[in-house]
């Protein structure tokens, strides 16, 4: 019992980092149509970036994590303006794109280690003390990211449901011929979902080192499978889906980690992708591209 | 009956236009104009590019060849979004609405270029219009009826206040009242107020009725046009369309 409780609260922990950058991932996907697997290499280059002006700029670890988001922000735009724009301009198939992504993913990888080297990193910051609840452990830092990431989520919900830019987000991801007849500047619409989404993509590339601790160029080199499978247990497309498929997978992987070997965190999460893939092909609750 | 509806037309105006896929045309020179006040019909059999030609009008399929006006606005290879701005209301013969998004999110949407403060009120005339629509604002319009459906895209070109109104079979899948109704009564009331309305409609004889104006188009090019008294006495039309002479009245 103690064990399940104590991997509940990693679980818990993971299910939080996870729920911001799922949210952000299938923003991309509804809207944009990219799946974009160079997501992991965006989050950890951001990561990178909260690191330098922590440890180099003397920046307090949460006022440098600013850095981090504007990071993935403008990497993400970026990377849609001049690589995945041009490729979707030549008509070519969705899967063109994926694999240009993947190219996109190892570079951006890669290209960091290059630049940082093989060593191990840590944020200069203080975990904070220990609060105990139900059995289960959390630190102050940890606390703090359960509670970024409610904000986060809830400001992701009123987003969509309650702006006129969501809504002209989720008209374009439904049916973007009659919102462009209705007078929604479609590409305006994608160009800022590639911003708020690599926003998204930035913070959790930070909060997820903090999270991790100690941190090299690769760490975030199999959190696509996480993403995957949280967004395809939520439904493809489905922000509220992903919140739900973040949370199932983190406790999930947690969880299990707290019985077997951690190291397979990331195949438990592919079992449950398999599993999905297999019987609930849109997700639990997703029919079909539902944002 | 279109009442607060209805907005002052512009005339639309296709001059030698061709218009196709992927460099193709499938429209071959085509001239049609639609002036306020009065229904302009497009007829044709499946597959003769009625729907190409409507959308090569509002900008969603390029244009080959000739040009678009709408009033003294050359709107030919416009981007749909400005054509939107200009006034032209377009409703597609399918994905004529936004399905995950709820009935109240798609009237919005349809009202994306009014003056915020305006929506509000514009939601109510047009659920004015749509009563049905009243009690269904919050369901997700992928789970309306096909007819609800209809009544929900009309609702959402209407939002726009459009000048211009280009239909592509919106009576498509309606009940024959209903589908009446809504030719006979709401879009008739849209051209008698003033709007401009260009239509395509598959069944001859309800788009005889209806409009001022009707063209035949066979292949991609006009093979036929002149006004509704004068079809009806055509015997290449009636042949073709109206059942060979016996459904005459
Ligand atoms: N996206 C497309 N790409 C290529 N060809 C197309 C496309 N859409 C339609 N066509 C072709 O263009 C021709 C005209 O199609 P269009 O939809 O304009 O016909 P229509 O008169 O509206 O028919 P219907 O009465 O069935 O609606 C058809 O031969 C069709 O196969
Ligand atoms: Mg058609």
């Amino acid at each position: 019992m103690s064990v399940f409780l104590s991997s509940l609260g990693f679980g818990l922990i993971t299910a939080a980092v996870l729920a911001i950058a799922t949210v952000g991932f299938t923003m991309q996907f509804a809207v944009t149509n990219v799946l974009n697997l160079a997501y992991g290499s965006v989050m950890i280059n951001s990561a990178f970036v909260t690191y330098y002006l922590n440890l180099h700029a003397h920046l307090n670890a949460w006022v440098a994590m600013i850095g981090g988001v504007v990071t993935g922000s403008v990497a993400s735009y970026l990377i849609n303006r001049c690589i995945f724009t041009p490729f979707q301009r030549r008509n070519l198939p969705p899967i063109t794109i994926v694999i240009v992504a993947l190219g996109v993913d190892l570079c951006g990888t890669f290209g960091l280690q290059a630049i940082v080297g093989g060593s191990y990193f840590n944020y200069r910051q203080s975990p904070g003390r220990q609060w105990h609840f139900w059995g289960m452990y959390f630190s102050t830092l940890q606390l703090t990211i359960i509670g970024i990431a409610v904000v986060v989520l809830a400001l992701v919900h009123w987003l969509l449901k309650y702006t006129r830019l969501g809504k002209a987000m989720r008209a374009t991801s439904a049916n973007m011929n009659l919102a462009r007849n209705s007078g929604v500047r479609t590409q305006m619409v994608i160009s800022t979902t590639w911003i708020i989404s690599g926003a998204l993509c930035g913070l959790a590339g930070t909060v997820f080192a903090m999270d991790t601790g100690v941190f090299d160029a690769t760490s975030a080199q199999l959190y696509i499978v996480l993403l995957l499978s949280a967004m395809f247990l939520g439904g493809p497309g489905e922000p509220y889906g992903a919140m739900l498929g973040a949370v199932t997978i983190g406790v999930a992987t947690e969880v299990s980690a707290g019985f077997i070997n951690p190291q397979y965190k990331e195949v438990i999460a592919f079992v449950v992708l398999l599993g999905m893939l297999m019987f609930r092909p849109y997700g639990i609750f997703g029919k079909e591209k539902t944002l | 009956m279109s009442g607060d509806l209805s907005t002052a037309g512009q005339i639309l105006r296709a001059t030698g236009l061709s218009a196709g896929y992927d460099g193709r045309a499938i429209v071959h020179d085509v001239s049609v104009e639609a002036t306020p006040g009065k229904v302009v019909s497009i007829v044709g059999p499946n597959g003769s590019g009625k729907s190409t030609l409507l959308k090569s009008l509002v900008g969603v399929v390029p244009v080959l060849g000739g040009s678009v006006s709408v009033g003294d606005t050359d709107i030919t290879n416009m981007t749909p979004e400005r054509v939107a701005t200009l006034g032209v209301g377009y409703v597609p013969q399918i994905d004529d609405v936004f399905p995950p998004l709820t009935v109240k999110e798609n009237l919005d949407i349809g009202g994306y270029l009014l003056p915020r403060h305006e929506v509000a009120a514009r939601i109510d005339s047009v659920l004015e219009f749509f009563p049905r629509l009243k009690s269904m604002m919050s369901r997700r319009a992928g789970k309306l009826s096909g007819g609800e459906r209809k009544m929900l895209a009309m609702g959402r070109v209407l939002m726009l206040r459009p000048s211009v109104l280009v239909l592509d079979e919106p009576t498509a899948n309606l009940a024959p009242l209903v589908a009446t109704q809504l030719l006979e009564e709401y879009i008739r009331g849209f051209a008698e107020k003033g709007s401009t309305v260009l239509l395509v409609e598959q069944r001859a004889k309800a788009a005889l009725r209806v409009s001022d104006w009707t063209c035949v188009l066979g292949g991609g090019r006009i093979v036929l046009q002149g006004p509704p008294s004068e079809l009806e006495n055509n015997p290449m039309f009636v042949e073709s369309f109206l059942g060979g002479g016996a459904s005459r009245r």
